[in-house]
């Protein structure tokens, strides 16, 4: 009896056995096998085709960026495109604000990558405060939010408490100490990086100097490990500097003092006014002509001033005529 | 009146003729003459070409068992091909070698190594582990021509399936390093050995080379030499009697010569005592090491001391009935027979207990197996019983030790995280012919983007020294500090799996130095960990 039941068994066991082995004659295909034999053939490219997408590329860019801010986008390019069609060019880069505690928008990132661009983040922590973030509690949203960012696998730019040199925002110099600011940051890197978020180009945007002048940035800086941008966030306003070394360099070169990371300018716009031509003028010739800066984001939207360009037919003609300039604008790369 | 007459009457069925009882009877039909080849325990062509036809299919199986396991080439793999490909250049073109692979290697660099970057070089990886397969594949039909010189078929084809089975049969058999090459050339020698029993007594020496080959081409095989020593004289005593303890000196001999030839005029000693006979010694207790031995081999091996129990009681090897009519060797050469066999399984394992190192134990339990595995064929034919009459217990254990097989052979294969996506990712971020790289396992990556990089443009986490702009020498974890705050280093892999110890420091290096971006985080199969890669910015 046991003999009829642990024949069959053993047979079948070693049939089955055979088959699978047999099943892989047929060849799968080592990749890295295939790689050795020929380290730069086809097998690589389909190796690679499976990595996650590499932002080196976008850091140093050999065009400017042309980045805007508008209502209604990433959720719908619809604004993009028509700010691209009043304009006459199609933006690299768009603008978006996150409030702490929003999940990421992978649609919109994915919506601006599918566009040719890249998804330009300002995550505003107003609650709860960055000893909370710095001290681990908010960990699981960070997490979350890294793993949405990582899972999207499109280049995000994200720049977490902008203006932190201001009084204006909570997580500002009011409320918050640069050690604080620091600790958070390098937190939310920290946990980035372990969840494998490498599709992220980090930001680092103060304000202008200008009407803060005591405060100090060095303070401030997470270091260059932590940082790949250092963003600009300056307004050409009627009452302030009206050229780009005026308005960007004191803190620039401040700035210089302790990195030497390419510079953003990541938040501007120029005031309605008489000067708004010339003030346009000023920022696009003056992102042409300095190298360390990569480009500009346009807030093209009406909130205490109308800073949409279209509203001044003077400014967006000369607007449309310095965008057009070869060096603005580029297509992001696609892996 | 007689019983007979008591008993019951038998009536024919016809009536008895009447015959003339003077004459002799001839009978209606004759029975032939039954020949004793038909049970014949010499064999005969047909019972030849049958077992070959098994043999043939034990071996397809093997193969198969041996090319289902798949993964990128680990690190000692990566290490010894890159090797052969640098002795070939050296060889070849008179490219100089930067680094003193017979140092630090546990075979010699200039045989497998050389051989195996050779069939790499045409056919690739698959190539050089198909190299493997075939010398695993001959050295179990050597274990069966060996099992069938001092047994017979039967016993033979047995442990040739055993052998198969086994999960360092199915590993080595996919894996392009030293120990297939030396377990084939150590089989080779053991059946020199035994097929020379009744030649003349110089008729040994051809093993010698092989067995000196053998050794050159894994250190380690040098352990099993006493065994092929003790076989030359064990094998032939049934037919020279004292006069093959000559027939060993002479294997002796042929051996000694050339490996202290060897050992005195080049360098290879310190990579010996490196290696293998000084080997530092490790931190596994020998309760760890046994449990690893049994799982890798304990059923086999089990198998084979009951065989040597069963063969040392009984010497009779076929139920064939003119088997029992023929001398059988004597019950203590029998009983030395199968302690010689079994104890050199014991040989790796108690080795290794000595060095505290569970390091490739896996592999080398299957060198002690390849000598235990003639007796591991008889113990499962004496399981099977004379006429096919218990086939049961044999096919559980034959299964059973497949099932460990196929289990432990593909747990260790995936036990090195796959690094092809790391390569593909590397290629794209390497500069041709400049910079310096720092890896975790730098061998797999220098293997494969050979062709753009030098094996001396990657650094371990095992050791350097690093200078500085100001002359200065740095070494240890301030050495890894140094370099990576200096920016030194163009790309930095960690895996966290060959110096896990080190991952915190060269992580915060990173992080300190400023001059490096994460790249990617990779995560191996199953999630177990990830591959993450630093680039400088």
């Amino acid at each position: 009896m046991i003999r009829k039941t642990l024949l069959p068994l053993a047979l079948v066991l070693m049939a089955l056995t055979g088959v699978s082995g047999c099943g892989l004659f047929g060849g799968d295909g080592d990749p890295a096998a295939d790689a050795a034999r020929e380290p730069s053939a086809d097998s690589s490219a389909r190796a690679a085709q499976q990595l996650p997408y590499d932002v080196k590329p976008l850091l140093h860019p050999a065009k400017k960026y042309f980045g805007v801010a508008v209502d209604g986008a990433p959720s719908s390019m619809k604004p993009v495109d028509a700010f691209a069609k009043t304009v006459g060019k199609q933006p690299n880069m768009v603008g978006s604000y996150s409030s702490w505690g929003d999940g990421f928008n992978a649609e919109g990132a994915q919506n601006v990558f599918e566009d040719g661009g890249l998804l330009y983040v300002s995550w505003e922590p107003f609650k709860p405060g960055l000893d909370k973030i710095a001290d681990g509690s908010q960990d699981s949203y960070i997490k979350k939010f890294a793993a949405s960012v990582r899972k999207t696998d499109v280049p995000v730019a994200i720049s977490f408490g902008h203006e932190m040199n201001g009084h204006w925002y909570p997580w500002g110099t009011k409320d918050t100490t640069p050690r604080t600011f620091v600790k958070a940051w390098r937190h939310i890197h920290d946990l980035f990086q372990e969840e494998g978020a490498t599709n992220v180009v980090w930001v680092w945007s103060p304000n202008v100097v200008n009407p803060v002048p005591t405060v100090q940035l060095k303070p401030y800086w997470p270091g260059d490990a932590y940082v790949d941008w250092v963003g600009i966030v300056g307004y050409w306003t009627t009452t302030g500097a009206h050229t780009f070394d005026t308005l960007y360099g004191p803190t620039r070169r401040q700035v210089a003092t302790f990195t030497d990371k390419p510079v953003l300018i990541s938040e501007t716009a120029a005031e309605p006014g008489e000067r708004r031509r010339a003030d346009v003028r000023g920022l696009l010739g003056g992102v042409e002509e300095n190298e360390d800066v990569i480009g500009f984001l346009w807030f093209n939207i009406p909130k205490r001033a109308d800073w949409r360009i279209q509203s001044s037919p003077l400014a967006l003609a000369e607007f449309k005529r310095l965008i057009a300039d070869d060096a603005f604008g580029f297509e992001v790369p696609r892996s | 009146m007689t019983p007979a007459e008591r008993g019951p009457q038998v009536i024919p069925p016809v009536p008895a003729q009447l015959v003339d009882q003077s004459a002799p009877v001839a009978p209606a039909y004759r029975v032939p003459t039954v020949p004793e080849a038909a049970w014949s325990s010499v064999g005969g062509p047909r019972r030849t070409w049958v077992s070959r036809a098994i043999l043939l299919s034990v071996l397809l199986f093997q193969a198969a068992l041996s090319l289902r396991l798949h993964n990128s080439a680990f690190q000692d793999e990566a290490l010894y091909l890159s090797a052969g490909h640098v002795q070939i250049h050296h060889l070849l073109y008179g490219t100089p070698m930067d680094k003193g692979y017979a140092s630090y290697f546990s075979g010699s660099p200039l045989l497998y190594p050389v051989l195996a970057a050779a069939v790499d070089a045409v056919f690739g990886l698959a190539g050089a582990r198909l190299l493997s397969l075939f010398f695993m594949l001959g050295a179990n039909t050597l274990v069966y021509a060996m099992t069938r010189r001092i047994f017979s078929e039967r016993p033979a084809l047995a442990a040739s399936a055993l052998y198969a089975v086994l999960p360092s049969t199915m590993m080595l058999g996919n894996f392009a390093t030293y120990d297939s090459a030396a377990i084939f050339l150590l089989a080779l020698a053991a059946w020199i050995v035994v097929r020379t029993d009744r030649a003349p007594l110089v008729a040994v020496l051809p093993a010698a080379p092989v067995a000196v080959l053998a050794v050159g081409t894994k250190y380690a095989a040098g352990l099993f030499l006493p065994t092929l020593f003790a076989l030359a004289v064990l094998i032939a005593w049934p037919h020279r009697g004292r006069s093959s303890l000559v027939r060993a000196g002479w294997l002796l001999i042929g051996v000694a010569v050339p490996i202290i030839a060897v050992l005195c005029y080049s360098d290879v000693l310190a990579g010996v005592r490196k290696t293998t006979t000084a080997r530092q010694h490790g931190q596994d207790g020998p309760v760890e090491l046994l449990w690893l031995s049994a799982v890798w081999g304990g059923l086999m091996f089990l198998t084979a001391c009951f065989g040597a129990i069963a063969y040392a009681r009984r010497g009779r090897m076929s139920e064939a009935p003119q088997a029992a009519r023929l001398g059988a060797p004597g019950g203590v050469w029998r009983t030395l027979l199968g302690l010689l066999l079994c104890g050199t399984a014991l040989l790796a394992p108690l080795y290794q207990i000595h060095l505290a190192a569970a390091i490739s134990l896996n592999k080398h339990v299957g060198f002690g197996l390849l000598f235990a595995a003639p007796m591991a064929g008889v113990g499962l034919t004496r399981l099977v019983g004379a006429h096919f009459r218990f086939p049961q217990l044999a096919c559980v254990l034959w299964v059973a030790t497949l099932c460990v097989g196929l289990t432990k052979s593909a747990e260790w294969f995936s036990s090195r995280p796959d690094m092809s996506q790391v390569n593909a990712l590397l290629r794209q971020h390497v500069t041709p012919g400049a910079g310096h790289y720092l890896a975790e396992t730098p061998d797999v990556p220098a293997y494969y983007l050979r062709d753009i990089t030098k094996p001396t443009q990657w650094s371990s986490l095992y050791y350097i020294a690093y200078k500085d702009a100001h002359g200065t020498v740095h070494q240890g974890r301030d050495g890894y500090r140094k370099a990576l705050a200096d920016g030194w280093f163009d790309l930095v892999v960690l895996d966290g799996v060959a110096k896990p110890d080190m991952n915190p420091v060269i992580t915060e290096a990173v992080r300190r130095s400023g001059h490096y971006r994460l790249l990617a985080t990779l995560p191996y199969a199953g999630n177990s960990g990830s591959f993450r890669i630093w680039v400088k910015q």
